[in-house]
């Protein structure tokens, strides 16, 4: 017990620290992989002549592992486009790049889910095709499919612990850096792959509630 | 700009090292057939604990089930491969250490064990309790009831889910470079710290796992969709 004081109590405010940049690492990547989905899915359906690369990029993300990925965005890119610039922002992008895939078919499933007679209803009620997008179909997709977000959001913390791989200083990061001042890896890598579990069953469990309930109020069954 | 796309596009930096690439390759496939041996055998494990008569044993199973698959891969690998072996050789009062290929072994087994513990369950709880009732009137007893009836029919009910699951485990087995198993990974990044041209070797990198999952996980898919077509049908 006094092993577990001295190693992670009296290391608090590393691992909090840590803990705050997951967090946001994770924020600022479900939010784009959300925004990003909806680019590719929408240029996949709608915009012909950019069909085929809007595929291509949706099936590269999601075929290719995220470490990978991870590696090709913070050292490729940067060589390849000028972007980007630090470690961080290759971080939520990489997370963000492999999460768009999956979202954008969710996406997709979503929009063909909705039956053709609203589409026609209002656009013969004179709205104008951006109009009809944002207030009858968005709406719908977002809420079909919250429940792929959340999942998506749960595989996004998972997937984070791998940002401590190009020196991001996320919550694996700082106990890493515990344990090779220390060199007792036992209670402090313990916790901090408690402090992961119990995360990410904390999100993965308030997502579905919340899904749960935006979809009962408004009159989606919950799944 | 125009340099650095000409660079992405020349791979002979990528085809120079072919076979030392295609031995990590190679690594990558045993680490995946070893975890998926293991993620099997333990998951269908913790689904007959989830399922079972008694209270104590079903709580066991949704404890393995929920931290299993709430857990980062990354950070089991890392637990698995600093922490267990102090924790067995303070049991034994021995110096124990495992071998990098173990630890991944054992990380991935039981992460994906947690995910294939809840298709095995939903396989199983989707047979019809008459079948068992049949055969149990046959006489058969439990194990024969499970080999012979019920676990045919799981296979094929959860063939579609478990390809995915068997599609993430094959990507995960790509950070086990971190704890120095000579994977593709771990040879690329060898071959980055020698000659300093990262972005040709991580596209080629990215480009070769993007085409082995893309092509071995639709061919999957298609024989799994025939194989079941002809059985059931």
């Amino acid at each position: 017990m006094n092993n577990w004081h001295r190693l992670v109590w009296n290391q608090r405010d590393a691992l909090l620290a840590g803990l705050q940049v997951t967090v946001e690492v994770c924020v600022i990547s479900v939010l784009c992989a959300i925004v990003g989905g909806l680019v590719l899915c929408l240029v996949r359906m709608y915009v012909r002549p950019l069909r085929p690369i809007a595929t291509v990029l949706i099936e590269f993300f999601r075929a290719t592992p995220i470490v990978v990925q991870l590696l090709w965005v913070a050292y490729a890119w940067p060589e390849l486009f000028g972007w980007p610039n630090s470690f961080f922002d290759a971080a939520w992008c990489a997370l963000a790049v492999q999460s768009s895939g999956y979202l954008a078919e969710t996406f997709r499933g979503g929009i063909e889910a909705i039956p053709r007679g609203q589409r026609e209803a209002a656009f013969s009620a004179g709205m104008s095709p951006v109009l009809v997008f944002r207030r009858i179909i968005l709406p719908q997709v977002l809420l079909s499919s919250a429940p792929s977000i959340v999942n998506q959001f749960t595989v996004i913390v998972k997937s984070s612990a791998l940002v401590s791989v190009i020196t991001v200083q996320d919550l694996m990061f700082q106990s890493q850096k515990i344990v090779n001042i220390s060199y007792e890896p036992i209670e402090i890598l313990t916790a901090t792959a408690a402090i992961y579990i119990v995360v990410i069953y904390l999100v993965s469990a308030a997502g579905k509630a919340l899904a749960d309930r935006l979809r009962m109020s408004y009159g989606i069954a919950a799944r | 700009m125009s340099n650095s796309l000409r660079e992405f596009f020349d791979l002979g930096i990528f085809w120079e090292y072919r076979s030392v690439l295609l031995r990590g390759l190679a690594v990558n496939f045993y680490v995946f057939l070893a975890a998926a041996a293991l993620a099997l055998s333990v998951g269908l494990g913790a689904a007959l604990l989830r399922i079972s008569r008694l209270r104590i044993l079903r709580t066991l199973g949704t404890l393995h089930v929920e931290i299993f698959r709430n857990a980062p891969e990354y950070v089991m690998i890392v637990w698995v491969h600093f922490v267990l072996p102090l924790l067995i050789g303070l049991l034994l009062h021995t110096r124990f250490e495992f071998n990098p290929f173990v630890s991944a072994m054992i990380a991935l087994g039981f992460v994906y064990s947690g995910y294939f513990a809840e298709t095995f369950r939903a396989g199983i709880e989707a047979i019809p309790i008459a079948h068992l009732e049949a055969a149990r009137s046959l006489g058969m007893g439990e194990g024969l009831v499970l080999r012979r009836i019920v676990l045919p029919q799981v296979v094929r009910r959860m063939l579609p889910e478990s390809i995915n699951q068997f599609i993430s485990l094959f990507k995960a087995t790509t950070i086990v470079y971190l704890i120095a198993v000579p994977d593709l990974m771990y040879q690329v990044s060898m071959i980055t710290q020698e000659r300093m041209r990262p972005l040709p070797l991580y596209s080629g990198a990215a480009l070769t796992y993007f085409a082995i999952v893309l092509m071995v996980g639709s061919s999957l898919r298609v024989l799994a969709d025939r194989w079941r077509a002809r059985i059931v049908a």
